[in-house]
């Protein structure tokens, strides 16, 4: 990731303290989020894949997969289209279908890496929180 | 006419070789009773007159036969001639007999080139019939095997020309044999460990010096591409070198940071490299010669710090294209030229090493077996008792005298060459620690019973200590987090872990089974933990192997158990298939695991490819390579570095260094491969490059580019530069005039410099911003990064700074297309521009086709050939005609000399040697060259890697309006079509 320039003094780690720092010195790092091993039925949905072929495979999940429910995850940006998805999804199927949806915090990993590499600058790390949501889209059971 | 009459002839003579072709009867005109005196001829000699001979001899045949056929024949000539009134019976039966016996001989022999199969019809030919004869019918039996004895009977005295004793399969394939046998294949180019494996699967390449798998001859391209981003994909980089130093602390890092600068990035001297927690990597220079004079990318971990010692240790790992360079430049910064020649020492049998022994620096065990080997294949032959030769362990190629360690007495630092002396494997992918996890388990205690006595292993020595079981633990300990952790890509980069294993050959599974993660809830500790390892990495004290250690390395190699005795040991055994209950002694292998960072430059497909590097003792590579296999991974090689440092998006070494010495031997080699291939090819059916417009297909002028990208800038500048002196000087124009003024004396200063490529990490980023960095297809523009256009006055000064230096980009197209190697990088017209607005079809333009002058300059100078008179004077006329039609060739090739010069090395389809202006020669003006190109299989469209002028690339953005921003025109050198694409300069 490109250098941001860090204008707020960031909390570095719960242990070490918070440390001033100058905003050109450090390039900000995003690691991936954790992952999780995946059911078949699970969709974790991202921004870079078109909306309409994402749509299209939760589609093809629950009417040619044979998927009871399908459970779409949104992380952070996604989340908007996450719920989007699965309106679009309860909507096309004329009522046949709900949605229960679930909201959850992810913690992620950013490396701070010392834009003068000296060897008094040390590359840090830091955790920070960002919002999930996982949306169950399911048939109701007949009964 | 004539020829083909020629050819018919012979083709009869062929058929009729060993047919009889005439039955001659010599007195048939005068005196037919002596006919049966000289029966036939052999007509061998089957010309012109015998032909005549023939007709004539078929026309009185039935002269003879007339006597006692009468009248049935149909040819009158019989009837023409006279009818012998009387014919003696003893010379008529004689001549019979004769035309009998030549009848026979037709129909018994064979024709030389009619084997005796072909007398077989087709759907009773079997393969087998070649060496069982009993699969012939019977009747041709006899013949064939008449056939086959000649043919043995050829083959055998031909061996016994060309060589004296030709040993049986099962005599040549005997472990001792054998053995020798591969010593003396590896004299020349290094085998790794894993060889005979790789050699089996591989198509194998000698390259550095050393015999390396390319590409597996299986198809798997893209089941090796699946493994690396979604598995593990296994390498062997044994033949990466290894350097070692040692010394003070402070006297290293003074000699090293002479090779390095900090604005290209981290030294070694950056902190958490220093402590031993990390591996770094640095692009090496010559001794303070910063922006240029590159040598090569190399890695390098620190030995960690023991207590209150300065003492340090450090491994350079370098590619082996640049030890030669390289090792050189270390000993000049170190001072170390004091060769330590390494003493003969007598063969030490392996239980004698005492673990104990200081690290001192031994010679390399490697070479002896070699040269022993040498003077036992003399004698071979007459003792066999003697004990068959030593497997080449190490480097075999190397001389027994050649000295490893070089010893500073100013400095007292040491240089030790450690080339194959570790085994080296890389694992790529994301799953790559689930196959690491699976495959090594920490060494078990050995009991109390071995521990009591003194023991020449390593092992029980250790387990003595308590201090270093407890850091055995620990590193046990966290070695089993690693199994909880779903991604290799979620540790901090560059990681170390140190630890010892057991002997994975006896965890080895019956059968392959992939490693699958297993990600499970864990305890609250373990999760503390985990995150723990996910944030800081490995603690500092962890990271120490006992693989540093010269001596626990030497007594590992040489007391590893054998296959065979392994296998004895299994057979024993209560129950088939169980482990080996108490581990063999043996059994415990130091190791060095280090974590290998994915893509870390770009905004997407972010540490894709990280990956884990095994690091072993010499002579233990089998031992792991197979049970590793075992975990269902893949095997790549040369071909799959190449393509794992394509999707990373960084340079792949030596192929994408084109200013270091190993770039550019590199860059030759690939070079005359190049035209080889082309030359390969009948004229008619090359690709004609001069028609293209392509100046140089197989080889960039990188320092031609730079040079004519700086010539066109300091002409705009001068432009400008007479505008503004015209009108009234603002702020702004006398900060300019100021720049210009300044601009000459540098250019005077360094009249011959050579390019460099843009590494100054500040210099990067600002470009990169300026580029508007957008995702691999263009579609969005990156929220971060967005930079305004720079003022001129700040481009100027970047320029000033990077007036030759050409940078590292990543194109990737826009619609369709495949960049190959050495495509161009061009700068689009407002009109191509127009084309990307409207969506239907942006294709992107075409290249008007170029004209060969040189086809009519190699007719005249075939004409010429013979008055070169003639050709002299023809000569400056055609270039004067070339001139005119091609504006933009440059003085040197409208100099009738060197044209002339030129054009007798010419090659069709080619530009002769003096290129013309390389930037101006299309259409469309060209900034830069790709050096790597593919259709990527991760992005999922074209994309290329390559190098552009940095005052190229600037003078283009600077032109172009912002929604446009960042787009060129690429150009394949087969093609006339330009394909649009985005530049991105990843930081």
């Amino acid at each position: 990731m490109s250098s941001i320039p860090l204008a707020a003094p960031l909390h570095a780690d719960s242990a070490s303290p918070a440390v001033e720092m100058d905003p050109v010195e450090y390039t900000l790092r995003k690691r991936l989020p954790r992952k999780l091993p995946k059911r078949r039925n699970d969709v974790y949905v991202n921004m870079k894949t078109d909306f309409r072929a994402q749509l299209a495979r939760c589609q093809k999940l629950l009417e040619g997969g044979g998927h009871r429910e399908i459970c779409v995850h949104g992380l952070g940006l996604a989340i908007n289209r996450a719920i989007n998805i699965a309106l679009q999804l309860q909507a096309s199927s004329q009522g046949a279908l709900q949605l229960a949806a679930n909201t959850s915090t992810v913690e992620l990993v950013d490396d701070l890496e010392p834009e003068d590499p000296d060897e008094a600058g040390e590359p840090m790390t830091r955790t920070r929180n960002n919002s999930a949501i996982h949306i169950k889209v399911f048939y109701p059971d007949p009964q | 006419m004539k020829k083909m009459s020629a050819a018919k002839v012979k083709i009869k003579e062929r058929k009729m070789r060993n047919q009889p072709s005439s039955v001659q009867f010599p007195s048939r005109e005068n005196n037919p009773r002596n006919g049966g005196d000289t029966p036939v001829t052999g007509g061998s000699g089957s010309n012109a007159p015998s032909d005549i001979q023939q007709s004539t001899e078929r026309q009185t045949k039935p002269q003879h036969r007339g006597g006692w056929v009468r009248g049935h024949q149909k040819d009158g000539g019989s009837y023409a001639k006279e009818i012998p009134k009387y014919i003696s019976g003893g010379g008529f039966a004689m001549a019979r007999a004769a035309e009998v016996r030549a009848m026979l001989k037709a129909v018994n022999k064979t024709t030389a080139s009619c084997h005796v199969f072909e007398a077989l019809p087709k759907h009773m030919r079997r393969r087998a019939m070649s060496h069982n004869i009993k699969r012939l019918p019977r009747r041709l039996r006899d013949t064939a095997n008449r056939l086959r004895e000649k043919s043995l009977q050829a083959g055998s005295k031909k061996k016994e020309q060309t060589k004296a004793k030709g040993k049986s399969r099962k005599a040549r394939r005997r472990h001792g044999n054998l053995l020798l046998e591969f010593n003396r294949r590896q004299r020349k180019n290094v085998w790794l460990e894993t060889h005979i494996w790789h050699a089996k699967r591989f198509h194998m390449v000698k390259k550095w010096g050393y015999c390396l798998g390319d590409r597996p001859t299986c198809k798997c391209y893209r089941p090796c591409y699946r493994a690396m981003s979604t598995h593990c994909l296994l390498q062997d980089l044994s033949y990466y070198c290894c350097i070692e130093l040692q010394g003070e602390e402070e006297k290293l890092l003074a000699a090293l940071s002479q090779l390095t600068s900090k604005q290209a990035g981290p030294t070694f001297a950056a902190a958490l490299c220093l402590s031993g927690q990390r591996q770094g990597s640095v692009v090496v220079y010559r001794a303070g010669q910063y922006p240029s004079q590159v040598l090569g990318p190399v890695t390098f971990i620190w030995k960690p710090c023991t207590h209150g010692s300065t003492h340090r240790q450090l491994w350079i790992w370098a590619h082996p294209s640049i030890k030669q360079d390289l090792l050189p430049e270390l000993q000049s910064v170190c001072q170390c030229c004091e060769a330590v020649v390494p003493p003969v020492v007598p063969v030490v049998t392996p239980a004698e090493v005492t673990p104990t022994t200081e690290p001192e620096l031994k010679p390399e065990k490697a070479p002896k077996p070699a040269q022993s080997h040498r003077t036992k294949r003399k004698r071979s032959c007459k003792d066999a008792c003697e004990p068959p030769a030593k497997k080449i362990l190490g480097d075999g190629t190397r001389s027994h005298s050649t000295p490893v360690t070089w010893r500073s007495s100013s400095t007292g630092i040491v240089i030790n060459d450690l080339t194959m002396e570790i085994v080296r494997y890389r694992l790529i992918g994301p799953q790559s620690h689930t196959v690491l996890a699976e495959t090594l388990e920490a060494a078990t205690d050995c009991n109390a019973l071995d521990k009591s006595q003194p023991s020449p292993l390593w092992w029980p020595e250790h387990c003595k200590d308590e201090s270093k079981m407890n850091l055995h633990k620990q590193q046990a300990d966290i070695f089993n987090i690693l199994k909880d952790i779903y991604s290799t890509g979620e540790l901090p980069a560059g990681t170390v872990l140190g630890l010892a294993v057991d002997d994975p050959r006896l965890t080895l599974p019956s059968k392959k089974v992939k490693a699958l993660p297993c990600v499970k809830q864990t305890e609250e500790v373990d999760e503390e933990k985990r995150r723990e390892l996910m944030l800081r990495g490995v603690p500092k004290n962890c990271c120490q192997s006992f693989l540093w250690e010269q001596s626990v390395r030497d007594n590992v190699t040489d007391n590893k158990i054998s296959e065979q005795e392994l296998n004895r040991m299994r057979s024993e055994v209560l129950v088939p298939g169980s482990r080996l209950s108490p581990t063999p002694l043996q059994g415990r292998v130091p190791v060095l695991l280090v974590h290998q960072p994915g893509k870390q430059v770009g905004h997407e497909m972010s540490s894709w490819g990280a990956g884990w590097d095994l690091l072993l003792p010499k002579g233990w590579g089998m031992a792991f390579w197979v049970p590793l296999v075992y975990r269902g991974v893949r095997v790549g090689g040369l071909n799959m570095s190449l393509k794992h440092s394509q999707n990373k998006g960084t340079p792949h070494f030596p192929h994408d260094y084109p200013d270091c010495p190993a770039g550019v031997r590199f860059q030759e080699e690939q070079e005359t491969e190049l035209l080889d291939n082309f030359k390969r090819r009948p004229p008619a059916k090359r690709t004609n490059y001069v028609k293209h417009g392509c100046l140089a297909p197989f080889c960039c002028p990188w320092q031609q580019l730079a040079e004519e990208w700086e010539l066109i800038t300091m002409e705009e500048r001068e432009e400008r530069k007479s505008e503004s002196q015209t009108e009234t000087t603002t702020h702004t124009d006398t900060v300019m005039e100021q720049e210009m003024t300044s601009q000459p004396n540098i250019g005077e200063t360094k009249p011959q410099s050579f390019f460099t490529v843009l590494r100054n990490r500040k210099s990067l980023k600002l470009l990169s911003g300026w580029c508007r960095p957008t995702t691999s297809k263009g579609q969005r523009f990156c929220r971060i990064g967005q930079v305004p256009l720079p003022d001129s006055s700040a481009v100027r000064l970047f320029l000033t700074e990077h007036r030759m230096s050409v940078v590292w980009v990543r194109l990737s197209l826009l619609s369709k297309g495949k960049p190959e190697l050495h495509a161009m990088v061009c700068v689009p017209l407002t009109e191509d521009l127009k084309l990307l607005s409207n969506k239907s079809d942006c294709s992107g333009p075409q290249e008007p086709l170029h004209k060969n002058h040189f086809k009519t300059r190699a007719k005249h100078k075939k004409k010429g050939s013979n008055k070169t008179a003639a050709a002299s004077s023809l000569s400056p006329e055609k270039t004067e005609a070339e001139g005119s039609a091609e504006p933009n060739l440059p003085v040197a090739a409208k100099d009738p000399k060197s044209s002339s010069e030129s054009s007798t090395g010419l090659i069709f389809g080619l530009w002769p040697d003096p290129l013309p202006s390389v930037t101006s020669h299309c259409s469309r003006v060209t900034l830069g060259w790709v050096t790597q190109g593919d259709f990527s299989l991760s992005a999922g469209c074209g994309e290329a890697l390559g190098f552009v002028s940095v005052a190229g690339l600037l003078s283009t953005i600077l032109s172009q309006p912002t929604e446009y921003r960042g787009i060129v025109l690429l150009r394949n050198p087969t093609s006339l079509h330009y394909r649009l694409a985005k530049i991105n300069i990843e930081v």
